[in-house]
């Protein structure tokens, strides 16, 4: 029974980096660009859901909507102001990555000033478990996740495959230059790139503060464990990233039966580096890691 | 006054140390390494352990500390170099968790996260190295000593044959280059040199614990490589500088609110990362070099 | 050497000098220091402990009690031990300054050998590890260490409340440690049983796992030794998951996190006690101003960092009545003349290792901004 209830919890957890996961791994896998400010995305949406509902008392919906605004703000922001004026001059792959980490501090920092540094939740009922069967509690935000999950990654597959602009995007991901061949701005495209993914961190980030609970430097993990994913299920890949992420959140909570709880991150990791060298291009991903 | 400017001087150092290491196979041989802090911290825990069970020899510990890392580096270099750059980045991101993680909890050997304290006094040939004086010119040296060597070997033809790499790996393959050897020699020698650094750090704080080593550190030292230019000598050096400088710099602003001070820190910290970047992003050094060409 | 760089280097060191002129006009006056976290993710406390340092500035500055006035000089150590260094030599080598308020095990353990070499007075009011009684004569301790606090909470839960099965979450540091091994040995003394113990590393924030592990260990009390956001986080998720039985901390529960953290409501804690009805004109002044300007009531923390400034001022008007220079060794040889002191709710006595005697407190959080007393133990 406990192994059951360690998986059930293991989904939860997992869906939640799963979500993350998608929209890092969109974003880098069609840009090439490691946002790894996707995490300051994230306390964003967490503070700006919390604010809403908690201090100006709105309704979840109305929190929820704002949340997205100011994610999309900031990523596709950050993307305009930052990042694409660092990809115009000669720019190693690092140069990005030093920036989105300044932008992560600056971001914490700001986050702690305005909020102070505590740790912000908002209660529902949403959050508790309850005993389905004997021994097995199980809290009605599991099915909620489940479901918000679905339905956004639905809503993803839809838009590579059925629009234009996931073709769009495709493309961009194999060839930027021939996207330019055939009359599209793979600028345009990539602002479209972060403007989704972005969007993608939005119900993980509400899961985080209804069910975990938020601080300012939550930030750094989703990031690290958003790239772990992203690797292990193949860069690009959303199916990948999704599977990837429910398998590392289930590892590290069944981890517990045979590991002690301080070990747990490390087996993340340890997972992430076993299909780095077996299998780098992921369960899902292009095989051109060599 | 001065030995605050000297303290200040032997972090500069080591802080130095460990960027042109990490130039080394991140500038010269196109290797992204994240678990850099991993090695500087394996080589502080070594020097601990030396100092605090066999004797305040620094010439003792500093050997110790190159052969460990430079063999766990290559551990990590056999399995982990078969993959494209971007792929080493998360590998080595696994292994710098993993050893945050160990150094946790290895509580024998690193004292877990309460650390090792009371190191000793360190000596070379019975001489006492005691405070920051003696210990920034021990600190200036290594880093001239090390930059020296790593400056030769780059000129070297093991250089050339690195760089050929980093520029093109099927190139360098149709010359008959032995590429596997080559970075796996590279990354020993980098982590084998940034275990010196360690070895500085844990006798001059005489106190080591897992909160210097991990990923942030490791991203702090690419953010000094890359803010002062990869590929080149001087540019770590510089990065080094103005990152280890900038907090006591900023500390001496004046009208904070002292709440919000450290904060206010560290948002211009952050933003003076974000504005290098993006104005400057190949690196402070490209400045000069503009400089000279045009005069 | 490049000119930009030199240029860069000699700028800095104008900086710097600048800085130590404008410290040495006031040499005269009476100046203090702090290493607390002004930023990252400990900086709730830096917030806590500066709020309770402050008010007290200001009150000695309002009654005069020292020539020339005091001043406050705050560092930020982030909680990190390497920040905490070069914290500390800017303190004692550029602002020359005798008295250095330090918290968190970490950055203690690591300053305090300059502490020792220079004759600086180190005083901790929130780390709570046991090994930080023995970092030599220059560093004080004004809060009871965790033993001290463990050896009153444990007999009260497990005998009195006759919770006898006993489980222990705990971060996986020097605290964490400490609080295992204190409870590895009280609660078998008092007759009941350690069924279960959980490390975590620091940074951990998903317990779901943990919280099932727990449940099938069948406890009637649950002792957490964390602190930070992640004891909030713990806390929430373990009531989130089914788990109602009793929680049971130390001080650390008592941050303003916590008492406004609804699933946190019925928890006990200790601190040490607090008489707010000690009728002296000291402890009034002090919960009146407080709660004037931050419109809550003040933690264990904001009396102890309060109590930290006193005593230095204490210290002080006694060195300069003995006409002697105000150095560490003074301060040390002060403190143990004096031996006894008044401070906000208690009257505190120190003992010959730096440590203070003080009956220790159990306190309820009512899960709606505040906590209420529930008994005190000697």
């Amino acid at each position: 029974m406990l192994i059951l209830q360690l998986l059930l919890n293991g989904l939860q957890t997992g869906m939640l980096y799963a979500l993350t996961a998608a929209g890092f791994s969109l974003i880098f896998g069609m840009t090439r660009i490691f946002h790894a400010a996707h995490g300051a995305t994230f306390v964003i949406a967490a503070y700006a859901y919390w604010h809403i509902t908690s201090l100006a008392g709105l309704p979840w919906w109305v929190a929820a909507l704002g949340a997205t605004m100011a994610a999309v703000i900031f990523g596709a922001g950050l993307y305009l102001t930052v990042y694409r004026r660092i990809q115009r001059s000669e720019a190693s792959f690092f140069t990005v990555f030093i920036a989105a980490f300044g932008a992560v501090v600056v971001v914490q920092n700001v986050i702690s000033m305005i909020y102070g540094r505590g740790f912000v939740s908002s209660s529902t009922p949403l959050s508790r478990a309850k005993e389905l069967i004997p021994g097995l509690y199980v809290a009605p935000l599991i099915w909620v996740s489940v479901a918000v999950a679905a339905v956004f990654f639905g809503a993803m597959a839809l838009l590579l495959k059925r629009t234009r602009l996931g073709v769009a995007m495709r493309a961009l991901a194999d060839n930027p230059e021939l996207v330019r061949v055939y009359g599209l701005d793979p600028g345009r495209i990539s602002l479209m790139v972060f403007v989704i993914g972005s969007i993608l961190v939005v119900p993980a980030a509400i899961i985080q503060v209804i069910a975990t609970g938020a601080n300012p430097a939550v930030g750094h993990h989703i990031v690290m464990i958003s790239l772990a994913a992203s690797i292990v299920g193949g860069i690009g890949s959303l199916s990948g990233a999704a599977i990837a992420g429910i398998l590392i959140g289930v590892a590290e909570t069944l981890a517990l039966l045979v590991v002690g709880s301080q070990w747990t991150e490390a087996v993340s990791f340890l997972i992430l580096f076993v299909f780095i060298i077996v299998r780098p291009a992921g369960i899902f991903g292009r095989a051109h890691a060599h | 006054m001065t030995s605050y400017l000297l303290n200040i001087l032997v972090f500069v150092c080591i802080n130095g140390i460990l960027a042109v290491t990490l130039n080394f196979i991140l500038g010269y041989a196109g290797i992204f390494s994240l678990a850099h802090a991993a090695f500087f911290g394996i080589g502080a825990y070594v020097a601990a352990n030396v100092g605090l069970h066999v004797g305040p020899s620094i010439l003792l510990a500093m050997p110790a500390a190159m052969i460990v890392c430079a063999l766990l580096s290559v551990l990590l270099a056999l399995p982990a170099l078969r993959v494209r750059g971007e792929y080493f980045v998360a590998a080595s991101l696994g292994l710098q968790i993993i050893a945050v993680s160990v150094f946790a909890e290895w509580h024998s050997v690193t004292g877990g996260l309460g650390g090792l304290v009371g190191i000793p006094v360190p000596e070379i040939f019975g001489f006492r190295i005691a405070g920051a004086g003696p210990m920034a010119v021990l600190s200036l040296a290594m880093l001239a000593l090390i930059s020296g060597f790593l400056a030769v070997l780059t000129r070297s033809s093991f250089g050339r044959n690195l760089m050929a790499i980093r520029d093109s790996e099927s190139a360098s393959l149709a010359f008959g280059k032995r590429i596997a050897a080559t970075k796996v020699l590279s990354v020993a020698i980098s982590a084998g040199l940034a275990a010196i650094a360690g070895v500085l750090y844990a006798f001059y704080v005489r106190f080591v614990n897992t909160e210097s080593f991990m990923l942030d550190t490791s991203i702090l030292l690419m953010a000094m490589v890359i803010i002062g230019g990869t590929g080149s000598l001087w540019g770590p050096i510089l990065g080094a500088t103005l990152i280890t400088l900038l907090p006591p710099v900023l500390s001496y602003v004046p009208y904070l609110p002292p709440q919000q001070v450290g904060s206010i820190q560290q948002i211009i910290y952050g933003m003076a990362m974000i504005l290098l970047m993006v104005f400057q992003p190949s690196g402070l050094v490209a400045l000069f070099k503009r400089k000279e060409k045009s005069q | 050497m490049d000119m930009t760089k030199l240029t860069f280097r000699i700028s800095g060191l104008a900086l710097a000098l600048a800085g130590s002129i404008a410290g040495t006009a006031f040499a005269q006056d009476h100046s203090l220091g702090a290493l607390y976290p002004m930023s990252g993710s400990n900086a709730e406390y830096g917030q806590i402990f500066s709020s309770g340092s402050e008010l007290a500035v200001r009150h000695v500055n309002e009654d005069a009690m020292l020539p020339g006035g005091l001043t406050l000089q705050i560092e930020d150590s982030q909680a990190l031990p390497a920040q905490g260094v070069t914290g500390m030599n800017k303190l004692v080598s550029v602002d020359q300054i005798p008295y250095v308020m330090t918290s968190f095990t970490g950055v203690s353990k690591a300053i305090a050998p300059i502490g020792a070499e220079t004759g600086t007075v180190m005083i901790n009011g929130g780390g709570v590890g046991p090994d930080l009684a023995e970092l030599g004569p220059y560093f004080w301790n004004i809060i009871p260490l965790a033993n001290d606090e463990m050896r009153a909470l444990v007999p009260y839960v497990v005998n009195e409340l006759g919770l006898q099965r006993a489980v222990l979450i705990y971060v996986d540091d020097p605290l964490g440690q400490s609080v295992l091994e204190v409870l590895e040995d009280l609660v078998p003394q008092n007759g009941g049983e350690l069924v279960g113990e959980h490390s975590i590393p620091v940074t951990a924030q998903q317990f779901s796992g943990i919280a099932a592990t727990v449940r099938t260990q069948r406890p009637d009390v649950i002792f957490i030794a964390s602190y930070g956001a992640q004891q909030a986080a713990l806390v929430k998720q373990l009531r989130d998951n089914g788990l109602d039985q009793q929680l049971a901390s130390y001080t650390s529960f008592s941050t303003p996190t916590m008492q406004e953290l609804p699933e946190a409501a019925g928890a006990l804690f200790t601190q040490q006690y607090i008489d707010r009805e000690k009728g002296d004109a000291l402890t009034q002044r002090f919960f009146d101003d407080y709660i004037a300007e931050y419109d809550r009531d003040p933690s264990i923390y904001v009396v102890n960092y309060y109590n930290a400034v006193m005593l230095y001022a204490n210290l002080a008007q006694y060195v300069d009545e003995q006409g002697q220079e105000l150095t560490g060794e003074n301060l040390l040889a002060a403190r143990q003349a004096i031996g006894s002191f008044e401070f906000v709710g208690s009257t505190v006595t120190f003992n010959e290792n730096g440590t203070v005697q003080a009956p220790i407190e159990i306190r309820r959080l009512t899960g709606n901004s505040g906590s209420e007393a529930v008994t005190i133990v000697e």
